[in-house]
């Protein structure tokens, strides 16, 4: 079941989570930088447990001393022209 | 294990580019890292190699010699770095920055870099999205990108199978002995070396304290924006003159916005292989405060939009900010402290760190090896700030 998709977003999966695991990465932010798990449209809403789970799992470290990782404005994807910008050009 | 070659102080693309060449060259190395690898401003940057923003002279020099590097270092790291080479473009709104843009090029060219100047027709051709009544563009073919995540995470894994010592703790001392150095961390543990290189980006002058020195680099916030993932918009990756002469000849700035000069605003656009559109950035001084701000991020996508209109339709995903370490000259702080045997700094890339990574930590390890490195390397030492 190594192939299960943990970020549905950047498609990335359990065995590329473990592999950065492996290779270095330590904590929830290094691994969303290292495999883009996270990085898509929905900002990590749905891997980011399933991540924290798989540190668990790897490292042993308790679920409580696992830092999320950060959390980015503008947190749900808008259209940049909502953004109570006028566009001068037009 | 306690005693190394080289102690490597800072886990961003410097550090870690530095940590590589070294252990390849067969030294033992520990590196440092207080908090996450890259968090300072590797991770939280573009990915540009732009040659069109550097001055001619060492700066430009290092760059063509760092995309050789990186150009075999997929390989080596064993990892795609996504390195690609689109091309640049300088975009000219205004009268005055035509002048001094072509006068830049001039001087490029003189250098040998290949960059020409495009009429308003030609920047189209290659930028259909861009606004129509552009004045004019540079372009520069060289002008390539690559992917700092990968980079790193590529140096990472690589140098940790050649025996990287990865520490990631908080130094409370430095101290000089009479054969090197010896670090003491926050879990009372001690690491000790004969050389040990500063490469903590905007942190290097907290660490130049420690050894009491002053290192004149100060962090330079840099807020991105980053957009979902579209089609490609042109050819290349563009940025706006503002951003170069803002950059080489900031007297042209009076006539600018107090708020745009507060938080120099300089655009800058490229297009990540994922399909997202990097979209940069501002440059302010408010010390390590790493928060990004809706005046920020509103005016560097208000730039994105007045040059390319069709941006008001992309949505924008996330946004982030870095802290650029910046020179008191512009230029990086490379080589070995006057005085303090063994005590290397490289840092103060502010915005070349992705762009001069390998070819610092080759030249920081060719030192430290005793090799004779082919460039006027004094320039970039820290004693050209004694006066």
């Amino acid at each position: 079941m190594c192939n299960e998709i943990i970020c549905r977003c950047e498609e990335i999966t359990k065995e590329e989570i473990e592999k950065v695991i492996e290779d270095g990465a330590q904590t929830a932010n290094e691994i969303k930088r290292f495999t883009r798990a996270g990085m898509g449209l929905c900002q990590g809403r749905t891997c980011r447990g399933l991540v924290e789970r798989l540190i668990k799992e790897k490292t042993g470290i308790e679920p409580q001393n696992i830092v999320p990782s950060g959390y980015r404005q503008p947190v749900r994807p808008i259209k940049i022209g909502q953004l109570g910008l006028k566009n001068e050009q037009n | 294990m306690n005693k190394f070659d080289v102690i490597v102080i800072g886990g961003g693309i410097i550090g870690l580019a530095t940590s590589y060449y070294l252990l390849k060259s067969g030294k033992k190395v520990a590196l440092i890292e207080k908090n996450e690898f890259g968090s300072g401003a590797s991770c939280a940057c573009d990915d540009a190699i732009f040659f069109q923003s550097k001055k001619p002279g060492i700066n430009l020099e290092l760059t063509i010699d760092s995309i050789e590097l990186y150009k075999s270092l997929s390989d080596e790291l064993g990892i795609d770095l996504e390195l690609e080479n689109k091309g640049g473009m300088v975009l000219i709104e205004k009268e005055d920055h035509l002048k001094v843009m072509e006068d830049f090029v001039k001087k490029q060219k003189k250098f040998g870099l290949k960059v020409d100047i495009l009429d308003r027709r030609d920047v189209i051709k290659k930028q259909p999205h861009i606004r129509k009544d552009i004045l004019a563009s540079t372009y520069c073919k060289e002008d390539s990108q690559v992917n700092p995540l990968r980079v790193m995470r590529g140096f990472i894994s690589k140098s940790k199978k050649m025996g990287l010592e990865i520490i990631k703790n908080n130094i409370i001392e430095i101290k000089e002995k009479k054969d090197g150095w010896k670090v003491l961390l926050e879990d009372k543990k001690t690491v000790e070396s004969e050389f040990v290189v500063n490469a903590t980006g905007a942190w290097a002058s907290e660490i130049g304290k420690m050894i009491g020195i002053d290192i004149p680099i100060v962090p330079k916030r840099g807020q991105i924006a980053i957009s979902e993932a579209i089609p490609s918009l042109g050819e290349t990756n563009a940025w706006s003159a503002q951003y170069i002469v803002t950059k080489i000849a900031p007297e042209l700035d009076r006539n600018q916005n107090e708020v745009y000069k507060r938080l120099g605003i300089g655009f800058a656009l490229s297009q990540a292989s994922t399909g997202n559109y990097i979209i940069g950035s501002t440059r302010e001084y408010v010390g390590f405060n790493k928060k990004t701000t809706y005046e920020g991020i509103q005016l560097i996508l208000k730039e994105a939009m007045a040059l390319f209109p069709i941006f008001s339709k992309v949505n924008v995903i996330r946004t982030f900010a870095g802290l650029r370490p910046a020179s008191e000259d512009g230029k990086p702080i490379v080589g070995e402290v006057e005085g303090k045997k063994g005590f290397y700094i490289a840092a103060g890339h502010e915005g070349d760190g992705i762009a001069l990574a390998p070819i610092t930590g080759k030249v920081v390890a060719d030192l430290i090896n005793g090799k004779r490195v082919r460039y006027n390397i004094e320039e970039l030492n820290l004693k050209r700030f004694k006066y």
